[in-house]
């Protein structure tokens, strides 16, 4: 998997990850990846529900102690 | 509204309505933490802003139009944008606790998602009827309010959404 682009939202709380996802992905080109890390514990489901919503790629979640890192392919 | 494919379907962007009738901060700030994630998945989001939930798009120096009745600057000194919140407030002490705490722990202030909501088209529509009996117009309102209607205009395009709230 090539990772183009991470966006660190750490710190952050719902909705913030998901909606600073979508504003990072609208500068993005097809087929690019994001790369999303954040620790807040609801954002492993949010991710992939949030792609079934908007239609992009949910690609996996990988758990690394507290922090969760979401990759998302630009449809 | 949505792309037209010849001899296909016409393609609309799903709908959700919220009809924000308190005016409290905890309230306003589940009501835009759903508009914003909405509004983030492809969703065409209106927020109908009616009573006290006008307040939230009151300015926060708000000047009292001469037209406006004694009662009506009465009603308008004491509720203002200055949000109480709706359990515990003590006089204001609550919604002074609450923001504090949301600062020090991270959590988006009402504010910043209001912000957001803007930037990612979600519409306001303030009730006209709330504010013709509140002596309330655009100049008392911030600058994001879209529109002034009714019932109607409201119900139209709750009838064409999916998920419809009143908070």
């Amino acid at each position: 998997m090539n990772v183009t682009k991470s966006l660190d939202c750490t710190g952050l709380f719902c909705p913030m990850p998901i909606v600073q996802t979508k504003l990072e992905l609208d500068g993005m080109t097809p087929g690019e990846v994001l790369e999303v890390i954040a620790d807040d514990a609801g954002f492993e489901k949010d991710l992939p529900a949030w792609c079934g919503m908007s239609g992009e790629k949910f690609l996996e979640m990988k758990k690394e102690g507290n922090l969760l890192k979401g990759y998302v392919m630009k449809k | 509204m949505g792309d037209q494919i010849p001899g296909c379907c016409v393609h609309m962007k799903e709908k959700m309505t919220i009809i924000l009738f308190s005016g409290e901060l905890d309230r306003a700030i589940a009501a835009f933490t759903l508009a914003t994630t909405a509004a983030a998945s492809n969703m065409e989001v209106t927020i109908f802003f009616t009573f006290w939930g006008l307040n939230i798009l009151k300015k926060e120096t708000f000047a009292f139009p001469p037209a406006q009745k004694l009662m009506q600057k009465m009603f308008n000194f004491m509720s203002t944008a200055r949000l109480p919140i709706s359990r515990l407030n003590m006089l204001g002490l609550g919604p002074w606790m609450m923001k504090k705490l949301m600062r020090e722990t991270g959590m988006a202030s009402l504010e910043d998602l209001m912000k957001l909501a803007k930037q990612l088209g979600v519409k306001y529509i303030a009730c006209s009827t709330s504010c013709g009996v509140l002596g309330l117009s655009s100049e008392n309102l911030i600058p994001g309010v879209d529109e002034f209607t009714g019932a109607s205009s409201y119900l139209s395009e709750a009838r064409d959404a999916k998920i419809n709230l009143f908070i």
